[in-house]
């Protein structure tokens, strides 16, 4: 399954943010009307790296759907940086 | 016959859990969760004073955990790193590596000499790397820091 959601929250000493949910979903609009682009540049990818365009949009498509469950917490000098994708 | 079922039935024969125990862990397997096998396997194998030879359940992360020691890092307050990364997502990552053209492989291979790494990146077979990732789901790294130095690094599957 592809992401849907990023959380983001970045906090310093100073001031903080709300946690952030950035819905990726709606990035598949940019995407569709994007993709003649998006083949472009994977067909340009595929021919520089003499591979199968077919085995590098699954590859593409195979990190994409592993993503969610990625989960990033760094803490230092009183900032926190908070990333997950659900 | 399947592998989870032999080995509860190994641990049968060997006497590490009683004949109550194995059905309840066959029933659990056939339930198909494979977590409660995991979780029952787990539980069994502490009551009877065996930690060999549980059931073993794929590892769905990989977690990364640091505490930095304040006068380690210089910095104020404490430093930590928190990640967890899907293994699915290692799985698919070291797939990009087939990507990498032919040519690059030399500049590579060079440039991990150098650093005193003698590792040949055409002879990394895709199922070499798949075997590797297999075999990190069994990796556990515990580092504590030493002569007052509360550094800790904790590298682990869950």
């Amino acid at each position: 399954m592809t992401p849907n959601f990023a959380i983001i929250g970045i906090e310093t000493p100073h001031w903080r943010t709300p946690r952030l949910w950035l819905p990726l979903f709606l990035l598949w609009i940019p995407v569709i009307l994007l993709s003649p682009v998006i083949i472009l540049v994977l067909v340009a990818v595929a021919i520089a790296a003499r591979t199968n365009i077919w085995r590098l949009i699954a590859i593409i498509w195979g990190i994409l759907c592993s993503l969610p469950g990625t989960h990033v917490h760094v803490r230092a000098e009183g900032n926190q940086v908070l990333v997950r994708i659900l | 016959m399947n592998e989870n079922r032999r080995q509860i039935l190994e641990m049968l024969a060997a006497g590490k859990i009683t004949a109550d125990e194995a059905e309840r862990l066959i029933a659990a397997l056939e339930s198909g969760s494979g977590a409660n096998v995991g979780e029952h396997s787990a539980s069994m194998a502490g009551a009877n004073g065996s930690n060999a030879a549980t059931v073993k359940t794929r590892a769905k992360y990989l977690r990364v955990l640091v505490e930095a020691d304040e006068e380690m890092t210089g910095l104020r307050g404490p430093t930590s790193v928190n990640v967890r990364v899907p293994m699915q997502l290692l799985r698919a990552g070291v797939r990009l590596a087939s990507l990498i053209p032919a040519q690059a492989h030399e500049l590579f291979d060079e440039a991990l000499n150098k650093h005193g790494v003698p590792l040949t990146l055409s002879q990394i077979k895709p199922e070499n790397l798949e075997e590797l990732i297999d075999h990190l789901e069994d990796l556990t790294v515990d580092v504590n820091g030493s002569q007052g130095n509360a550094t800790k690094v904790r590298v682990f599957c869950e």
